[in-house]
């Protein structure tokens, strides 16, 4: 799966504006949304909030966990921790990619948040480097995966599907040469 | 204001017919366009949520080609409408991608499936798959086959187009609790062993250990 389409999905995420016109009720296919009203925050998409701030109709919350003091209680932990610590959003690092890109005029903070959430990134997908590399080395076959997330995952995932494909693909060929061709690609 | 209501009624009007809601059937959607990006097999066809959402796209466009334009709600509605509809061809054209890629095995499939089983393709997958085998034999044949001595001429694209191969990883998010999933062990030297997956934990294992959850949507693959 291609970034942008785990970006695409993150776009699905609920986010608090606040709107500076008002609006009726909006009946999407995927649910309702508002009333809105010019100061009063409302939940909406996060793709609905990026175009309404793009056009300068809406000042954006940042959520709850983007914030300097709880970015670095999250940092710290996850350098503690061996194993990968819950991440505050299932889509914490497209949530601060979009929302700094095109809204870091309401956040305040947002260089500091941009580091800390680079940071966390960083030592995460260090882990996964690591638990990938022992999952080779032991030939396990199951692994389980607790608190990555999905961009996580996808930025391995490709590469290391298909790396497990081919060593199996070797494998089975040495211990029976009959079997292997059935596995030819 | 008239707009308000004639999209409002409409709305819940189509999702009384069916059991699910507007908002379950785009998520449904959803499931089955990430499970089908990932499954290295053809998965069971869909076209029950397929042809849901299309008549909910074409009932919401219809709506819109009467309201005013240049209305802020109506610039939400074409923006739904967009991503609705880039998850739908993006799942069909997936579908698509492994019907070229499998065909002989995808219509082998087809064939041996029993009376009461659902279908793995859509009809106009079906008449897609076939179309393209024939094609494909036609021109193996006239460019290559044909001047070939005769004993060679003989094509069987069954043993011609590699499988898909069921022995790949793949992620995979738990949605209904499983007990005892047997793992096959990677090499003859370990034993196999069995895991519980609890509701919301994550896997890495091989598609073919659970293949049957895929299908049963007690799994979702990432």
């Amino acid at each position: 799966m291609d970034a942008s389409e785990v970006e695409f999905l993150a776009e699905k995420e609920m986010v608090t504006v606040i709107p500076n016109f008002s609006l009726d009720k909006v009946y999407l296919i995927g649910g309702d949304l508002g009333p809105f009203n010019p100061g009063l925050p409302v939940q909406v998409p996060l793709w609905m909030a990026i175009n309404l701030k793009q056009r300068q109709k809406c000042r954006i919350v940042p959520p709850e966990w983007m914030d300097v003091e709880k970015l670095e209680q999250i940092r710290d932990t996850e350098r503690r921790e061996e194993t990968f610590t819950p991440m505050p959003n299932p889509h914490y690092m497209e949530l601060t990619k979009l929302l700094l890109n095109h809204a870091s005029d309401n956040i305040p903070k947002a260089d500091e948040i941009r580091t800390l959430v680079k940071d966390t990134w960083d030592t995460r997908i260090a882990k996964l480097r690591l638990s990938a590399d022992s999952f080779v080395r032991e030939q396990e076959a199951h692994a389980k995966l607790d608190n990555l997330t999905l961009m996580e995952i996808n930025t391995i995932s490709t590469f290391f599907t298909e790396s497990l494909n081919h060593m199996y693909k070797l494998r089975t060929s040495l211990q029976t040469p009959e079997d292997g061709q059935t596995q030819e690609y | 204001m008239e707009d308000d209501l004639a999209l409002s009624d409409e709305a819940s009007d189509a999702g009384s017919e069916e059991v699910l809601t507007p908002a379950e059937l785009i998520n449904k959607l959803e499931e089955a366009w990430l499970n089908e990006k990932f499954a290295p097999e053809l998965l069971e066809s869909k076209s029950e949520i397929v042809e849901c959402v299309m008549e909910q796209l074409n009932h919401m466009e219809q709506n819109l080609q009467r309201a005013r334009q240049g209305d802020l709600k109506i610039s939400f509605h074409h923006m739904e409408i967009e991503r609705i509809r880039f998850m739908l061809s993006s799942y069909l054209r997936s579908r698509l991608h492994k019907i070229e890629k499998f065909f002989p095995h995808v219509l082998e499939k087809e064939k041996a499936r029993g009376e009461g089983e659902p279908p793995h393709l859509s009809p106009e997958e079906f008449a897609f798959a076939k179309e393209y085998m024939a094609n494909t034999e036609a021109l193996l044949k006239n460019v290559g086959l044909r001047h070939m001595p005769p004993n060679l001429q003989t094509l069987d694209l069954i043993k011609c187009v590699p499988k898909p191969n069921l022995d790949s990883f793949v992620f995979l998010r738990v949605k209904e609790e499983q007990q005892s999933i047997l793992v096959e062990p990677e090499t003859d030297a370990q034993s196999e062993y069995a895991i519980d997956m609890e509701v919301g934990s994550q896997h890495l294992i091989r598609y073919r250990t659970i293949a049957p959850l895929v299908a049963s949507g007690a799994v979702k693959l990432i």
